[in-house]
């Protein structure tokens, strides 16, 4: 683990996101559909084909495709994501206003989902067997199949509509109403954190189990230490790897998964630009947010792996 | 068919609850602040004046921006920045300004501002939805201070509702690109892009009483379920777009009331450049062949009507009861018109269609049906909606479904979808030949006799049911929920229901 590694692994990283950004970029420019002709049929509208000209060629839609690129690669290595074809906002911003949201969103739902599935799959594989145990298997089983829009929704139509407890949906600034803003966060947060608790549960469960048969344990246990310290110390510490590797794996996944809970929850993240700018194909928007997604994933996978070599001094080797 | 489910679990739960009136919040009723939440659809691409972004952006436009007319609650126009209009001797348009307008700058509004606004929107360069008409008006004089005359190339009846367009509007000659100076009740002093847009009352608007809230707050929610709900919760006051399977629980919700119209509809495009759409029998066929009730039930959840005929709205002078019956369902007709052109056993052809919109897909399946049931056997070709509209301009389909409001009431309103001999657009079949629509649809705007107005419509309408320049299914129900106690709002009649938005001038809590 020595810095050259690290920079080596850094520009891994860096090249991969070349490669997503050239991938989406031309991918996007294939499928048919254009951004110009599509913002004129706003709502079914019949626009005259003279001002959807006029549109593309004030975009520079108009110009080939590899000019496009080199325009795009030039502005890309000074750090600019150009800016929406739609209305002319910066992406850099429109990233900038959003990512926290998301990564807020991700967040709590993986802290609701650590809070829940660790010490649930714990205590189930202290109880091997137990009733508890025999009820989490079949409740796992059904929080990872039912899809998320099902369980968001139910949720919205439980405890908005029928019992009026919760807001529908929505967001207010932390800094404008702390308690609003919890409140609109819970829901949304609930929904994502079910199938990660589920597989949380699962894993940590299965590494508790494989940590308590090794022998240290027994022979902990025989020179009198305190079952809670043999557990703590000696079972979870040496279990928690695999469940790391599950949190940061699943954490990448949140967060280009969350598109369907913002959309249900009305959580202005950065996925509903997303849906709404390929719909539009607004090139500059998907490219820089898909980029700054790649990269994100990338990055924490790289963490993933520092935490790991922390927690584990073999891995380091 | 969720949906469907969805209601009647809702209304179970809601009957388990019940007898536990302390479980439910209570309703929030007149807001102390006079500022009304309204849940809008989507949220406006952007907010430039002159280009058309979509009916959610003109709602909020119309509150923005005044032009020189309006429509009223009846949807008749009515006088904005305009007090009065008429054609002069040598037929030209002569708009009197109302005295008193003001521009958010504080500015007065001069014949000089309508003039720069006018050429504007016609400009080479620009990218305005009215550039086409307006490139017709080949002078504009200013009379004096408050007077303006247009002349067009040739005269033209209905150019005083291009002015109700809710993408026309008369902005101070000190605007720039970014900042659009209007004229509206409203300015907008807030925005959380994507999410919501606040506009406050503006103190020196010309009409004394209004507009008649302190502000609007709009909050976007794209998903309809999601919107219903927070009308439903008492999160929003008023909200656009009910969905149709929802549209029953709000009626008989004691809290809330439903305003519906119906105005746009759904229809078939036919590509006019190959065979077998090239010839208009088969497009009769395709045009007698479907059960449009089938639609209606089905896809609109009853929250509509069957379209027969050219789509005229009913209860307008146009309008005429055998002529909108002229495609009735009639099967045996559709495969009598098929064998007449050559196609005894029917053909394959296919058939395309947005997934994106529910609507679509699911009006696509049933046409799919009944054109099966005379012979024509369809390929459904479901894309998303960048991949329709490209593919519709392009002319890269054989039919294919689609939904649109007209313009306006007014027969000329059709225009952009029934002259096919307009460059393409998705939203128009696709180089199909319909002369005798496209000579009335030409003399209906040139003549300024009411009488011979409707008797060139008549025809017109004759015209297309021989000609199928589309093929009308179902209108469907445009419906705004809101709280009992939001007073003052209308949803306009017929095709205007898209611009129902300035009403929220004359809103108020009741």
């Amino acid at each position: 683990m020595s810095s050259a590694w690290l920079i080596r692994r850094l520009l891994v990283v860096l090249f991969l996101a070349w490669v997503v950004a050239t991938v989406v970029f031309l991918a996007l420019h294939v499928v048919p559909g254009d951004p110009a002709e599509l913002l004129l049929s706003s709502g079914g509208a019949t626009p005259d084909p003279a001002l959807v000209e006029e549109l593309r060629s004030r975009l520079g839609l108009d110009q080939p495709l590899l000019v496009q690129y080199g325009a795009f690669l030039v502005s890309l290595f000074h750090g600019d994501l150009g800016t929406s074809l739609i209305d002319d906002y910066p992406v850099v911003q429109e990233i900038a206003l959003r990512l926290p949201r998301t990564l807020e969103l991700v967040a709590a739902g993986a802290f609701l989902a650590v809070m829940a599935g660790v010490p649930a799959g714990v205590y189930a594989a202290l109880h091997r067997g137990g009733r508890f145990d025999r009820a989490a298997a079949s409740i796992t089983a059904l929080l990872l199949a039912v899809p998320v829009f099902v369980v968001g929704t139910l949720l919205v139509l439980l405890l908005a509509q029928v019992l009026r407890l919760m807001p529908a949906g929505g967001y207010v600034p932390f800094s404008q109403d702390p308690l609003r803003h919890l409140m609109l966060l819970a829901l949304p947060a609930i929904a994502i954190a079910k199938g990660l608790a589920a597989m949380l549960f699962r894993s940590t469960r299965a590494a508790m189990l494989d940590a308590l048969a090794n022998d240290y344990v027994r022979t902990a246990l025989a020179k009198g230490l305190s079952p809670l310290r043999v557990i703590v110390v000696h079972v979870l510490r040496n279990a928690l790897n695999p469940v790391i590797t599950v949190l940061g794996l699943q954490m990448g996944t949140l967060l280009g998964g969350t598109v369907l809970v913002e959309y249900v929850f009305n959580w202005p993240g950065l996925s509903t630009p997303l849906l709404r700018a390929v719909e539009g194909r607004d090139y500059p928007t998907v490219v820089g947010i898909v980029l700054t997604i790649s990269v994100l994933f990338l990055l924490i996978n790289l963490a993933v792996d520092l935490l790991q070599a922390a927690l584990d001094p073999r891995i380091r080797a | 068919m969720s949906l469907f489910r969805r209601s009647v679990l809702g209304a179970g739960l809601a009957g388990a609850l019940l007898p536990y009136p302390w479980l439910t919040r209570a309703a929030q009723a007149q807001r102390p602040s006079n500022v009304l939440r309204f849940g809008l659809s989507a949220f406006p691409p952007n907010l430039q004046p002159w280009v058309s972004v979509g009916a959610s952006a003109g709602t909020v436009k119309m509150l923005i921006h005044r032009s020189l007319v309006t429509y009223g609650s009846d949807g008749e126009l009515r006088g904005e920045l305009a007090q009065s209009w008429s054609r002069d001797d040598a037929g030209a348009w002569v708009f009197k300004l109302r005295q008193g307008c003001q521009f958010h700058n504080g500015d007065p509004v001069t014949a000089d501002d309508v003039k720069w606004s006018i050429e504007q929107i016609a400009g080479e360069k620009s990218t305005a939805a009215m550039r086409t008409q307006f490139q017709d008006i080949t002078r504009v004089d200013i009379l004096d201070p408050a007077t303006i005359r247009l002349v067009t190339r040739t005269p033209m009846v209905t150019l005083p509702s291009w002015f109700a367009n809710y993408n026309t509007f008369i902005l101070s000659r000190k605007s720039t690109a970014a900042e659009p100076i209007g004229a509206g009740p409203f300015r907008l002093v807030a925005q959380e892009r994507g999410s919501s847009l606040e506009l406050s009352a503006f103190d020196k608007y010309y009409k004394p009483g209004f507009p008649k809230l302190k502000g609007i707050k709009f909050t976007v929610y794209a998903d309809e379920n999601l919107r219903n709900a927070a009308l439903v919760s008492g999160d929003m006051d008023i909200i656009e777009y009910v969905p149709w399977p929802a549209m029953s629980a709000v009626e008989a919700n004691p809290r809330l009331k439903l305003l519906t119209q119906e105005g746009p509809f759904m229809d078939v495009l036919f590509n006019g450049t190959k065979p077998p759409f090239n010839d208009a029998r088969v497009r009769r066929a395709v045009a007698h062949a479907v059960r449009r009730e089938d639609i209606v039930k089905a896809v609109f959840s009853g929250r509509g009507k069957v379209l027969e005929g050219p789509p005229i709205v009913e209860g307008t002078p146009w309008y005429d009861k055998d002529l909108a019956r002229g495609w009735a369902y009639d099967p045996a007709r559709a495969k009598a018109l098929l064998s007449e052109a050559g196609f005894p056993n029917g053909f394959q052809t296919t058939l395309l269609a947005t997934s994106q919109y529910g609507m679509h897909k699911d009006t696509a399946e049933i046409v799919q049906q009944h054109l099966a049931a005379v012979g024509i056997q369809c390929e459904l070709q479901l894309t998303d909606w960048s991949t329709r509209v490209s593919r519709g301009t392009r002319g890269q389909y054989d039919i294919s479904i689609h939904g649109v409001a007209a313009d306006n009431n007014d027969p000329d309103g059709l225009t952009s979808l029934l002259d096919t001999s307009q460059p393409p657009t998705h939203g128009r079949s696709f180089k199909v030949d319909a002369p005798r629509t496209v000579a009335a649809l030409a003399k209906g705007r040139t003549e300024f006799d009411q009488a011979k107005r409707v008797e060139i419509y008549k025809e017109m309408q004759r015209a297309v049911l021989e000609e199928v320049p589309l093929a009308g299914l179902a209108w469907r129900s445009q419906g705004y929920g809101m709280d009992k106690g939001v007073a003052g709002f209308v949803n306009l009649p017929g095709a205007l229901t898209t611009s129902s938005g300035g009403m929220l001038e004359e809103t108020y809590f009741g």
